[in-house]
């Protein structure tokens, strides 16, 4: 059983002027955010027929998958089926194994993270470089991302002066942001050059085409992708969308939902191999098709991971990103994984306010799935923080007129005789808030003196 | 018309003048308002912790406490509550009378809005207050039009009313973000809760407003509990309040 996430956001939440430096920093996402939706006034239209049509995809997966698959195969690209990240991983390590490669470029993918693909490969002997600069930043550092858009978000660029000082040679002191950026483009133009393989992350597959996109805004999946002679490019299946139509529609809110930009600046949409060259595509499951068999968990499939829930969420901005146990934090992992008995406190780390179920562009219920993981959990009576013991005993209270009347009486006394020093050292509740000052009498005892019944 | 109050555990025990502004309200604007003992809590306490077969017996008790006096709309001064009862008659009885029951509850700002629209003259009153849009309210029962949707015109039904007391001053915080009580998060998850309901307060303080005024007790249990322990100029009411005071 991990720690509590109330226990792991300790840490973070003491320091809290840099608690309101990274709220404030998410949120100026959320406000660009705002500002790019509603320059598009059919913008909940949009995010409707984007619903619509993920719900599509999900209820015919097996002949889009098909039919992605051998449209691919026509267009001379080989695709591979992964059931689990277990058989990606050797997938992968197969393919750079047998044409002799040494050094893989990779652009951003949270698949990676989900499968541990990198530790695989590094295991066979192979160096793998990130090249999105942020993951790069959390790579050099040996530190996973806090966040699935913004990886390194939850850093200073004081703490990257140090860290690229330490790693990559930048004067000491040095944080002008535009001065480490340029010193890692000049680092990490060296690993393309010598890379003999590159790995992308897949954004939309075009089922029709045969084809896929990758949105980047450093051209880094680019770069990565036209130096050597050999293509890998994974994905999760639930990427398909029917055509290039719905392909359009998702890269039209996907930059602007996530970092409030029109669009990603580099938007490629690969075909086929370049001559001469290989180009491979590995779909993974890995318990998507049996997360997608329990109707209300299968929704959480519709997303294209543009974070926009994150950078609303309450208790994510306020715990960061480190604070949750699955890799994806903030209410989409909460959605996708809140259900894990050993880490039973996580989807209670949400308010259900509901905010991220409005930014989300394909209306994923994320409020609803989180309910529904803690419904779960309370059948299996995985239940945390002491819930296990005293909801029993609240629902018996709350469940009679008089115990409900008779407990909240306690309380209320209780309240009135207990001098506030002592209510101020309960804990809890009362570590930041005052109870409040009781009334003498309720209100149904007051109604049925003055009114009768 | 014919109102049956619904005054949910809280309100009971710890804000009976939310619940007595309620009443004298709604009778001052005609209607015929009943309350009948023996009602419970909405469940929300144990549904919202999953642990949906634990509340089943105390909305059973509320459904039964509420269809005691016929009566054409059932008001409560609570929105998550109100959000709560619906549901949970719904989905955790079988009873029919139960759900048609489910049906007919209001939270006080809706009905007034919506329902039995307020249209009597009010007395004018002079104070600035800061709205504290709640979600339960906001999202679930838009009350609002919560700032990440993009509508042609936004709604806000606490406003709309308010406004229509003269010279009263509605100023809203910058943000619509939840205030972190949550139920049983502003307990278990007591560091992001307390900072939540810290960042709420000063953001009603920086309109300048006298009071903040919302349709949710237990948020406002939560600001209050801040405003208290750091002695903040603030005054903190739900706006049944404000509106029995003038009318």
């Amino acid at each position: 059983m991990s720690q509590t996430h109330a226990r792991k956001v300790e840490t973070f939440a003491a320091d809290e002027a840099r608690v309101d430096w990274h709220s404030a920093a998410l949120l100026a996402l959320r406000d660009k955010r705002d500002l790019q939706a509603k320059s598009l006034p059919q913008w909940e239209q949009m995010r409707e027929s984007a619903s619509r049509m993920k719900l599509y995809v999900l209820s015919h997966l097996p002949e889009l998958l098909e039919q992605f698959t051998s449209n691919c195969e026509a267009n001379g690209m080989e695709v591979h089926w992964a059931r689990d990240a277990k058989e990606h991983n050797e997938i992968v390590a197969s393919i750079l194994k047998e044409r002799g490669k040494k050094k893989l470029v990779k652009s951003k993918s949270m698949l990676t993270e989900e499968v541990h693909l990198v530790p695989h490969l590094e295991k066979h002997g192979i160096e793998c470089i990130e090249t999105d600069l942020g993951e790069r930043i959390l790579q050099l550092r040996e530190e996973p991302p806090s966040h699935i858009v913004v990886p390194a978000i939850h850093l200073k660029k004081e703490e990257i002066g140090e860290l690229f000082h330490e790693k990559i040679g930048t004067q000491a002191g040095a944080s002008d942001p535009t001065y480490l950026t340029h010193a890692a483009r000049e680092s990490m133009r060296q690993e393309f050059l010598s890379a003999d393989a590159a790995m992308t992350g897949v954004n939309m597959a075009i089922a029709d085409e045969g084809a896929f996109v990758v949105c980047t805004n450093e051209g880094n999946a680019d770069m990565g992708a036209h130096l050597p002679d050999l293509h890998i490019a994974v994905m999760g299946m639930e990427k398909l969308v029917p055509d290039a139509d719905s392909a359009a529609l998702l890269m039209r809110m996907l930059a602007r939902n996530a970092t409030g930009q029109p669009s990603t600046s580099y938007n490629s949409i690969f075909g086929a191999p370049r001559p001469g060259c290989e180009l491979h595509i590995v779909i993974v499951d890995n318990g998507r098709s049996l997360r997608m068999a329990d109707r209300r968990h299968a929704e959480i499939y519709k997303c294209i991971r543009c974070g926009a829930c994150i950078n609303t969420c309450p208790v994510y901005r306020r715990g960061g990103g480190h604070s949750y146990d699955y890799f994806i934090p903030g209410p989409i992992g909460l959605a996708i994984a809140g259900d894990n008995p050993e880490a039973n406190s996580e989807a209670w780390a949400c308010t259900l306010n509901g905010s991220c179920n409005n930014v989300c562009p394909v209306k994923v219920p994320l409020r609803e799935t989180i309910a529904y993981h803690r419904e779960q959990l309370a059948q299996q009576k995985q239940l945390p923080y002491h819930k296990n013991a005293y909801m029993p005993l609240a629902g018996k209270i709350f469940g009679s007129p008089r115990g409900l009347s008779m407990a909240m009486t306690a309380v209320r006394v209780g309240l009135r005789i207990m001098p506030q020093i002592l209510q101020r050292r309960i804990g809890g509740w009362s570590k930041s808030r005052d109870f409040p000052k009781p009334p003498a009498e309720s209100f149904a005892h007051w109604y049925r003196k003055n009114r009768g019944e | 018309m014919k109102i049956a109050l619904f005054i949910p555990c809280l309100v009971n025990h710890f804000y009976p003048e939310i619940a007595r502004d309620t009443l004298e309200l709604l009778e001052k604007l005609g209607h015929g308002v009943s309350y009948t003992q023996g009602q419970t809590c909405c469940g929300q306490l144990m549904t919202n912790s999953g642990c949906l077969d634990q509340a089943r017996a105390s909305v059973e008790a509320l459904g039964k406490a509420l269809l005691k006096e016929p009566c054409d709309a059932v008001v409560a001064p609570a929105a998550s509550c109100v959000v709560a009862a619906r549901e949970n008659l719904e989905r955790l009885t079988s009873f029919e009378d139960f759900h048609s029951l489910a049906g007919k509850i209001f939270e006080l700002t809706e009905f007034l809005h919506d329902i039995a629209p307020l249209d009597h003259p009010l007395k004018p009153l002079r104070k600035t207050v800061s709205l504290q849009m709640s979600c339960h309210g906001l999202r679930q029962l838009g009350l609002g039009t919560a700032s990440e949707l993009v509508v042609a015109r936004p709604v806000n039904k606490l406003q709309a009313l308010l406004s229509r007391i003269p010279e009263l001053t509605i100023t809203q915080p910058s943000r619509d973000e939840c205030c972190g009580f949550g139920g049983t998060f502003s307990v278990d998850e007591r560091d992001i809760s307390g900072k939540m309901a810290n960042d709420k307060v000063a953001d009603h303080l920086a309109t300048g407003a006298e009071a903040i005024v919302g349709y949710d007790p237990s948020c406002l249990m939560s600001l209050g509990g801040v405003v208290s322990r750091k002695g903040i100029p603030l005054e903190v009411m739900h706006f049944s309040a404000l509106l029995n005071q003038v009318t």
